[in-house]
């Protein structure tokens, strides 16, 4: 995966002739995305995606951070990925991550105080979040600037996506309510508090991540 | 250039540091007096919520700040901040008290609000808890919170204390405790009486010198 293997920079698109990230933009988002999705199919950052994806907006505002932090992490190691002593470069990479994640985190704490203080300690958790430093790892140190940073922005897409739909699922029947409205009435419909609490999030994300491997044709069924 | 001996190591790993944390130090500097606003809203919104002041919950900071200026006088007594409710006439309807304490996971801190009798709760209310979801994170939700309204800070002999009782509220000054949520129960009791105590000491001095 070296800058000079590219095969077909024109069938890259919007991103001038391909030349920036060697005409892979439409696989990596595609890989991001759908076929190797942080979430579905690798399974990181769980703890996170259990833990905030109790209300729609708490998993728009985490799937944000993520984007963003993966987005710039990933920029700055691909940047750096040549003059990085080998020695101290997981150090290096949670340096970087971190300095976002707070950054962010500030921001949130800034402007956004009442959902900043909704996310409790999982803003800050995400310098741990398994997809930011494995992206860093697997791509952005072989990869250049802008394709690291799409790579980046495509992870954190899917792991937004994903959280978006659970809580989609908690927060309706949980709750009855969807990003705060009301949409199952409480006439008839009595919230199922399940949903909201910690088992309700791993009924949904298992479930979610069977039908999602039944859609698929490519995952090999083991047997044992 | 050689990128694994160990001069460039070091150099490249206090580049990095201060560059990191430059970054950090201006966002941290950025942000400070957006966050003071928000925590001493959020404080104001607490006081005027446990004080059953009307006001309304989306205003913003500034509104609130309106809000507060007019109807709670803050007051000083013996190192504690009372927060008092004025009406337009000069009649307290109802006082707040902060209180804080060690819970099971982190700090506990809150309001005990008081009617004008001194001795009645108005209204009790953690704004910042820690403990278990679902066991003592209990002590956040409105049906725990709600028991305490209309309690009394003493009980049938005037003996100062609030007690969470396991086998149910009976007396005027308890409330039903919290299953599986004993050690926060404990700790939410101790931090009260403890507030009630010097509420209660502070208010005795201030009669004996205002005879």
């Amino acid at each position: 995966m070296t800058a000079t293997a590219s095969k077909s920079p024109a069938a890259c698109g919007p991103c001038a002739a391909g030349l920036l990230c060697d005409g892979k933009a439409g696989k990596i988002v595609k890989d991001g995305v759908w076929a190797n999705n942080p979430i579905s199919i690798q399974v990181l950052g769980i703890c996170s995606a259990l833990a905030v994806t109790n209300k729609l907006a708490n998993a728009l505002v985490m799937g944000g951070a993520l984007i963003f932090v993966t987005a710039c992490s990933s920029l700055f190691l691909s940047f750096l990925r040549n003059a990085t002593p080998r020695k101290i470069r997981m150090i290096a990479e949670v340096a970087i991550i971190s300095t976002f994640v707070i950054v962010f985190d500030q921001l949130l704490r800034a402007f956004y105080w009442d959902m900043s203080k909704q996310l409790g300690p999982y803003v800050g958790l995400i310098i741990t979040n398994c997809i930011v430093m494995g992206r860093a790892e697997a791509f952005a140190l072989q990869n250049r600037p802008i394709a690291s940073a799409l790579d980046g922005i495509a992870n954190g897409l899917g792991y937004a996506i994903v959280l978006a739909v659970i809580a989609v699922f908690r927060e309706m029947i949980g709750a009855g309510k969807l990003l705060g409205f009301s949409i199952l009435d409480k006439v008839w419909y009595e919230p199922n508090q399940l949903m909201i609490l910690a088992p309700g999030a791993f009924f949904t994300l298992g479930i979610l991540i069977a039908l999602l491997n039944a859609l698929r044709k490519d995952v090999p069924e083991t047997k044992p | 250039m050689k990128v694994d001996t160990y001069t460039y190591t070091m150099i490249y790993a206090v580049v990095l540091g201060v560059v990191c944390a430059a970054m950090l130090t201006a966002a941290g500097q950025f942000a400070a007096p957006y966050k003071e606003a928000n925590a001493k809203a959020d404080e104001m919104r607490h006081v005027l919520t446990v004080l059953r002041v009307p006001f309304d919950p989306k205003s913003t900071a500034a509104k609130l700040a309106q809000a507060f200026e007019q109807n709670v006088r803050g007051r000083d007594r013996g190192g504690m901040s009372v927060y008092e409710y004025v009406a337009s006439d000069g009649k307290m309807l109802a006082q707040a008290v902060p209180f804080a304490g060690p819970g099971v996971w982190g700090p506990m801190r809150g309001f005990l609000a008081l009617g004008p009798d001194g001795v009645t709760i108005v209204e009790v209310s953690f704004y910042e808890q820690e403990e278990t979801p679902g066991l003592g994170g209990e002590i956040g939700s409105k049906w725990f919170q709600d028991q305490f309204q209309g309690r009394r800070i003493v009980d049938a002999q005037n003996r100062p204390g609030i007690r969470i009782r396991r086998d149910g509220a009976k007396g005027s000054n308890e409330v039903d405790g919290i299953a599986g949520a004993t050690m926060t129960c404990d700790k939410v009791e101790i931090m009260l009486n403890e507030t009630i105590q010097r509420l209660l000491k502070e208010r005795k001095n201030n009669d004996r010198n205002s005879q």
